[in-house]
């Protein structure tokens, strides 16, 4: 995390301060300032509380009906291709709590066109931070705080429906899921932003991969078709977020038939994911040109 | 002479949408993606099971296409173009126009809705018909029925909006309390799943609800599931809600002119 966060935040001066500042050090002054500026959207948000206090259900709600459908299904059902209602839990519960924390920091990019279109990427630019970290902070909302709530109840109920038998290297697997997962998310909000840099009147495709990744990812793949499970193995790794580690924890076959050494493979995929945005964040930065008024 | 400005409203705000051809395409792609997602998880459902809540595979999957067609032909994902000018308080232009406020926005949202009927709606049916296969109404008066159920629908939605909107003549806090219901809608209009597939408590009261109206009538239109008096009473649920849910806003719009004041200058 320590080198993506240099990554976002390089000082552009390039100077010989930046050098004598530990790594460390840094790390701490970036979180500051990213609070600092996450908490001056919070203030303005919390200028409207009952607002909020809505739009945090809405978050919520909007989210859980998902779940709630679900479960409505499997109770006339069982089995949804093979995976029962705390199996499928694992995944939703997975990929909820991996998309809602990548959200929550880089949900602002969902915005991302109409700073470009309005002109207020410029401001960006010319400011001593990294365009990307600035990015990120542009509105940032707490609201989001109501779809990360949905994950843990999820998996909350989840683990009383299994009876996962929890191993070291079990929960090893878990934790690093997880914060692959994240980083998996996180990499397809930036490269979605990316995506404005060249096609600004697009943005609502690449929900395609945003939510439409997390709705994907929250179910088992057995559901879709062979192309579709190739594609999020191979091209856009959504498989990598919950549904290899699931199997690991399930100690299931795997459809695709890949070795089984594939399901351990979501921090290396989430490292190649970060760096791929990191590179194309700076591809679109250079091709970036002012809308001109 | 008013319906020739309602008219004119309308279809200069249909132009208007034809301005943005690629982010149409972009939504395109967007809602034919998640009815993939979405009628591939229902048929794994439906595998090895004849019928659920008296629909069949080919039902539930063509209910899952409409009701994707039909994501921003009611304005599923929110609106708050009215919330919008009563912040910025060019509402009072909207006010001294010389026809009412709400057949104006009626207008306006017929004319947009129109767009999406035929540039969204429609090429989604074509997409679910070449990806899966739909089930097409058989008797060629359903097409007429689904579209008197569509316009029902667009205006039920419309005056729930609108009144949520019109709540910011009242606090400042109009557009999350707009979130909040709008997620309720999604639910209780049988877009997530049909309400024909909840709970047996839930379900008589889902279906009496105005929200049912927006969703869950038109599919079954399309679907055929009502013949002949069925068909006019569910018609006549949407209509009677839609008279008097257009009759609530009417009254807000009447009590919100009463309060606005107009800054000169």
């Amino acid at each position: 995390m320590g080198t993506l966060l240099d990554a976002l935040h390089r000082p552009q001066d390039g100077s010989e301060v930046a050098e004598r500042v530990g790594t460390l050090r840094r790390l701490a002054a970036d979180l500051d300032l990213y609070r600092r500026l996450a908490g001056a959207y919070v203030r303005s948000e919390m200028q409207y509380k009952v607002s909020f206090f809505c739009r945090f259900w809405a978050a919520f709600l909007g989210n859980i009906i998902d779940f709630a459908a679900l479960a409505v299904i499997l109770s006339r059902i069982e089995r949804l291709a093979g995976w029962s209602l705390g199996e499928v839990a694992l995944l939703y519960g997975l990929s909820a709590v991996c998309f809602s924390v990548a959200e929550m920091l880089a949900g602002a990019l969902d915005d991302f066109d109409q700073l470009v279109q309005g002109g207020g990427f410029d401001r960006l630019l010319i400011r001593p931070l990294g365009t990307l970290f600035q990015a990120m902070t542009e509105g940032f909302s707490l609201r989001r705080l109501g779809r990360m709530s949905q994950g843990p109840l999820v998996l909350f109920i989840a683990q009383r429906e299994l009876a996962i038998h929890w191993t070291p290297d079990k929960a090893l697997v878990l934790l690093v899921a997880l914060a692959s997962g994240v980083t998996i998310f996180f990499s397809i909000f930036v490269l979605g932003a990316v995506f404005c840099f060249w096609i600004v009147q697009a943005k609502e495709a690449t929900h395609v991969f945003t939510y439409g990744g997390d709705f994907l990812a929250s179910y088992p793949l057995d559901v879709y078709r062979g192309w579709l499970r190739h594609f999020v193995t191979f091209v856009v790794p959504l498989a990598f977020v919950n549904y290899y580690p699931a199997l690991y924890l399930l100690e299931r076959p795997d459809p695709l038939g890949l070795p089984p050494w594939t399901r351990l493979l979501s921090p290396v995929v989430a490292a190649l994911m970060a760096l791929l945005a990191w590179r194309a964040w700076s591809a679109g930065v250079r091709h970036y040109q002012s809308t001109g008024t | 002479m008013a319906v020739r400005l309602y008219w004119e409203t309308g279809k200069r705000q249909f132009q208007q949408q034809l301005a943005y051809r690629t982010a149409n395409l972009a939504g395109l792609v967007t809602n034919g993606f998640f009815g993939y997602l979405r009628a591939a998880i229902l048929l794994a459902a439906f595998a090895g099971h004849d019928a659920l809540g008296g629909y069949q595979a080919a039902d539930i999957v063509t209910y899952t296409w409409v009701t994707q067609g039909l994501i921003m032909v009611v304005s599923l994902w929110g609106w708050n173009e009215v919330e919008k000018t009563i912040r910025d308080g060019s509402v009072v232009a909207d006010l001294a126009k010389p026809f009412s406020y709400l057949g104006y926005w009626l207008a306006r949202d017929y004319g947009r809705q129109a767009y999406f009927l035929l540039f969204r709606c429609l090429p989604i049916l074509l997409l679910g018909q070449v990806l899966f296969g739909l089930r097409w109404p058989e008797a060629p008066l359903t097409w007429l029925a689904g579209l008197v159920s569509v316009i029902l629908a667009v205006t039920v939605s419309f005056a729930w909006r609108f009144a949520l909107n019109l709540l910011a003549f009242w606090t400042i806090d109009a557009r999350g309390i707009s979130a909040l219901a709008g997620s309720a809608v999604l639910f209780l209009s049988g877009f997530v799943i049909p309400i024909r597939l909840f709970p047996d408590w839930l379900r008589p009261v889902v279906l009496a609800l105005p929200f049912a109206s927006i969703i869950q009538i038109p599919c079954d239109v399309f679907l055929e599931r009502f013949q002949g008096a069925a068909l006019l009473g569910a018609l006549g649920q949407q209509a009677l809600w839609a008279a008097v849910m257009l009759g609530g806003a009417q009254m807000m719009v009447a009590l919100a002119t009463r309060r606005v004041i107009t800054q000169g200058g």
